[in-house]
């Protein structure tokens, strides 16, 4: 058994390797100058599943996100490393007060139907995506709550000044509120086309991207081709075909088989992948934005008392999930964020690892050696994975004297008990929406948030709410981000959440393929990265 | 012969009507009891209550469960199977996109289980308690044993990936290639379960004293059992066959998600996944057709191969 320290050892000798794989393999098919680089041919890309829709305003996953990126522009994009970068608008400005944001937009730019593009079209798709699946892109603009709830004919806050110019007016300053503008949901659609095609405007998407949308035959693949008028320029692909394959081994087979380009490593395989001598340089694992936890339902006895929570947390050991279940290919965490994401602090830290304390805390709070204590069940959701990981639970807290009931159900059951309030100790995974602290801590844990909205804990503490809202209105910087850590702190100490690991993806793609970024926002198969960068060293 | 089969086929098909109304009733049963709420599912990670509330109403799903069930059949009555939750269009559409691939599937690899079947279990019956008998036995209880996914695998596996004489998954441009594996798979769950049958019925026929009596007669060995014994012993092969259709059935989501084929059987998976209940309604609707239909077929297939049972002398 690991102690505390030799684990925080073994967890920054991790990420030091992380970032050395990172820098080795992340950046390895970036262009520099003296590269030529080619034009021409297709990049066989593969999803797990089919896109449920290739609609902006209806997509919540990512598989649909991977499409919508290529065929749609919003008004600004991440670039590798998360920063905002322009898109359709050329360039913007904030006011002294950061609550209005003036986007100067491009000129010429072209949908794929041919029209140009106007500040007319901004304002119509940030007003179609509130009434969309996920309205939160745009609410925190002024009026848009009362637009999204029916009770206004349009958004007031987004105001066209003229045919290139489009102003957002904020209630009050929002420091992630670029990010939200950069994200795909807030992507700009032609009104005429979603006119014309009603319902069928998901199938067939028209935009403004660097691919335009060819086929989607349901189950099978999804074709897009370059296009040509595109304001960045043409694409260097021809075509991108993605394909849709539901077996990871089936997409790792095609792989291998050279009919895919890129895909992800099977489960079980990370260090097979990794020191498969054909797959020498081809298999890339790096960070992403997400964290698989543990969560409680503080409203469900026991869990409202902390000393519970806290014995809970004090004797789960993650380091044999992180290590044995899964390879060492995530990275162990200490604290809620993920260590990529923007506003990260190294000090935070998770309750350590001490079964005796565990033990203490248990008999304090009535319960010795777990005598007296109502049956527990652990709700997950269904996944081998998720499976290993629950019995690897199941086996530690055996060892305090908590018997767990293992409870397992499809995805739609288990958030529907979560969402409900009707799951005392349950999984938890979150993977940001965008880069900000905000959308890690604020969404899971401000008392605005208990329930379905994210805040499943309905954990409520004035002192958590009061650093949320004074950050979540703050500039970047030092300051905002010591908000954030003690919040984080107070979270982690409460065991309202216990961390297990910090996703990553675990990718294979082909040496040829040049220009693919890696950011920590891609996640093999689905690959997020803009594809108009992307060329085939054939 | 036309005249005679007309009577019991629309009898089939009159029965149908409740049989499909009983199924689309246990279906909507089983969907209300089981945990989930599709516009939940529908909204990915971050929920917000607006959204959420609105797309509850929009699937009708904040009406009484028999009001929604009572809307479902009515909308059936006039030929419309209402819309995917999940996919939002119409789920004839998202059904039809998928049934010929399904369909196709399902014929070829009916053929792969009635030749192969067929023939080895004529050849182990032409070779009774020899050990070519025992051979082809033991690889019928091999076919009916093995995982379909895991067959699917090996096969890939092997004839795609290291041989490349096949292509390794998808449905191409519906050319035959990509067919072969994926039949080969979903065929040989049922082709030793024919092959048992057509062995053991043309053993209990040919131990009938008219075949000893063609035997007497000095007809070749071929002609015995090709001409007067295989046709007496079609009746239980055909039976097992019309069963079997029921196996493929069960078994095309696992094969079309091992070959990546773009079929009902996905299609049913993922939608009971996202409890999209028009699609899961109406895919259970088209697999009870086809399952009903393909008896149906057996039961005509049965009035052809023995005249017998069309004026009812059979026993």
């Amino acid at each position: 058994m690991l102690g505390d320290t030799q684990n925080e050892r073994a967890a920054v000798k991790r990420l030091a390797v992380f970032a050395l794989v990172v820098a080795m393999t992340g950046f390895s098919a970036a262009q520099t100058p003296e590269v030529k680089v080619k034009r021409g041919g297709t990049l066989r890309a593969v999803f797990g599943s089919d896109p449920p829709t290739l609609d902006p305003a209806h997509a919540t996953d990512l598989t649909s996100s991977a499409v919508i990126r290529q065929v749609f522009d919003a008004l600004l994009e991440l670039d590798e490393t998360l920063r905002v970068v322009p898109a359709l608008a050329r360039r913007w400005t904030t006011s002294a007060d950061a609550r209005v944001y003036t986007f100067l937009l491009r000129d010429r730019v072209r949908f794929h139907n041919g029209r140009a593009l106007t500040a007319a079209d901004v304002k119509y798709s940030l007003e179609r995506a509130a009434k969309g699946k996920r309205p939160w892109v745009v609410e925190k603009i002024t009026g848009a709550r009362a637009f999204i709830s029916g009770n206004a004919g349009d958004i007031a806050g987004i105001r066209v000044v003229d045919d290139l110019t489009v102003e957002l007016h904020l209630d009050q300053p929002f420091a992630p509120f670029l990010s939200l503008i950069a994200y795909d949901a807030a992507s700009i659609v032609p009104r005429e086309e979603v006119d014309r095609r009603g319902s069928g405007f998901a199938s067939h998407p028209v935009g403004t991207g660097a691919f335009r949308f060819v086929s989607w035959r349901r189950d099978d693949q999804v074709i897009l081709e370059r296009f040509p008028e595109h304001f960045r320029g043409p694409a260097l692909l021809d075509r991108v075909v993605f394909r849709i394959i539901p077996a990871e081994i089936t997409r790792y087979n095609e792989y291998m088989a050279g009919q895919l380009d890129m895909s992800d490593i099977p489960t079980g395989r990370c260090r097979a992948a990794q020191a498969d001598p054909r797959l020498k340089g081809e298999a890339a694992v790096w960070p992403t934005l997400g964290t698989q936890g543990l969560r409680f339902n503080v409203e469900r006895p026991p869990f409202g008392d902390a000393r519970v929570r806290r014995a809970i947390a004090h004797a789960v050991d993650p380091s044999i999930i992180v290590e044995h279940l899964l390879e060492g290919c995530v990275i162990p965490a200490k604290g809620i964020m993920p260590p990529s994401l923007p506003g990260f602090s190294r000090d935070v830290r998770r309750l350590p690892l001490d079964r005796e304390l565990a033990r203490k805390l248990l008999a304090d709070a009535g319960f010795p050696g777990g005598r007296g204590l109502p049956p527990i069940a652990y709700n997950f959701n269904t996944s081998d994975g998720n499976q290993r990981i629950a019995e690897v639970l199941q086996a530690q807290l055996k060892d305090i004297g908590i018997p767990l009931e293992l409870r397992r159900l499809d995805w739609a059951a288990h958030i529907k008990l979560v969402d409900e309030g009707r799951a005392g100790f349950f999984r938890q995974g979150w993977i940001a929406d965008y880069p900000d602290p905000e959308n890690f801590l604020t969404v899971l844990f401000h008392s605005k948030n208990a329930g379905a909205a994210g805040n499943t804990s309905r954990y409520r503490n004035p002192k958590l709410d009061r650093l949320f809202d004074e950050a979540d209105a703050m500039s970047s910087g030092p300051a905002r981000d010591k908000r954030y850590a003690e919040a984080e702190q107070i979270v982690l100490d409460d065991a309202v959440w216990i961390s297990l690991y910090h996703y990553t993806s675990r990718a294979l793609i082909k040496p040829y393929v040049k220009g693919l970024e890696r950011s920590a926002q891609s996640s093999a198969p689905e690959f997020l990265a803009p594809l108009r960068k992307v060329w085939l060293d054939h | 012969m036309l005249a005679d089969l007309g009577r019991p086929v629309v009898g089939r098909l009159v029965a149908l009507a409740p049989v499909l109304f009983g199924i689309t009733l246990l279906v909507f049963v089983l969907n209300a009891i089981a945990l989930g709420d599709p516009a939940r599912a529908a909204m990915g990670q971050r929920v917000d209550p607006d959204a959420l509330e609105r797309l509850r109403h929009e699937y009708a799903l904040d009406r009484p469960l028999p009001v929604q069930y009572a809307l479902w059949i009515g909308r059936l009555i006039r030929g419309d199977l209402g819309m995917s939750f999940r996919e939002q269009r119409p789920v004839v559409e998202v059904l039809a996109e998928r049934a010929a691939a399904t369909i196709r599937l399902a014929l070829a690899a009916t053929v792969v289980s009635i030749v192969l079947g067929m023939a080895i279990g004529g050849i182990a019956a032409a070779r009774s308690g020899g050990a070519v008998d025992h051979a082809l036995m033991a690889v019928a209880v091999l076919g009916i044993s093995t995982p379909v996914f895991w067959l699917g695998m090996m096969l890939s596996l092997v004839f795609a990936v290291t041989l490349d004489w096949l292509p390794v998954s998808g449905y191409g441009d519906g050319d035959f290639p990509h067919l072969v594996l994926p039949a080969l798979t979903l065929g040989a769950l049922h082709t030793g379960t024919v092959a048992r049958m057509t062995r053991s019925s043309l053993l209990e026929v040919v131990r009938q004293d008219y075949i000893s009596a063609a035997r007497a007669k000095g007809l070749s060995e071929t002609s015995v059992l090709g001409k007067h014994a295989l046709r007496n012993a079609l009746i239980p092969v055909v039976t097992v066959i019309g069963i079997g259709l029921a196996d493929l059935l069960v078994g095309a989501p696992l094969t079309e998600t091992v070959f990546a084929w773009p079929g009902l059987g996905r299609l049913l998976v993922a939608a009971v996944g996202q409890r999209d209940l028009p699609v899961v309604m109406g895919a259970v609707l088209v697999f009870a057709l086809i399952y009903v239909l393909g008896n149906l077929l057996v039961d005509v297939a049965y009035l052809v191969i023995d005249p017998r049972l069309r004026d009812g002398r059979a026993s």
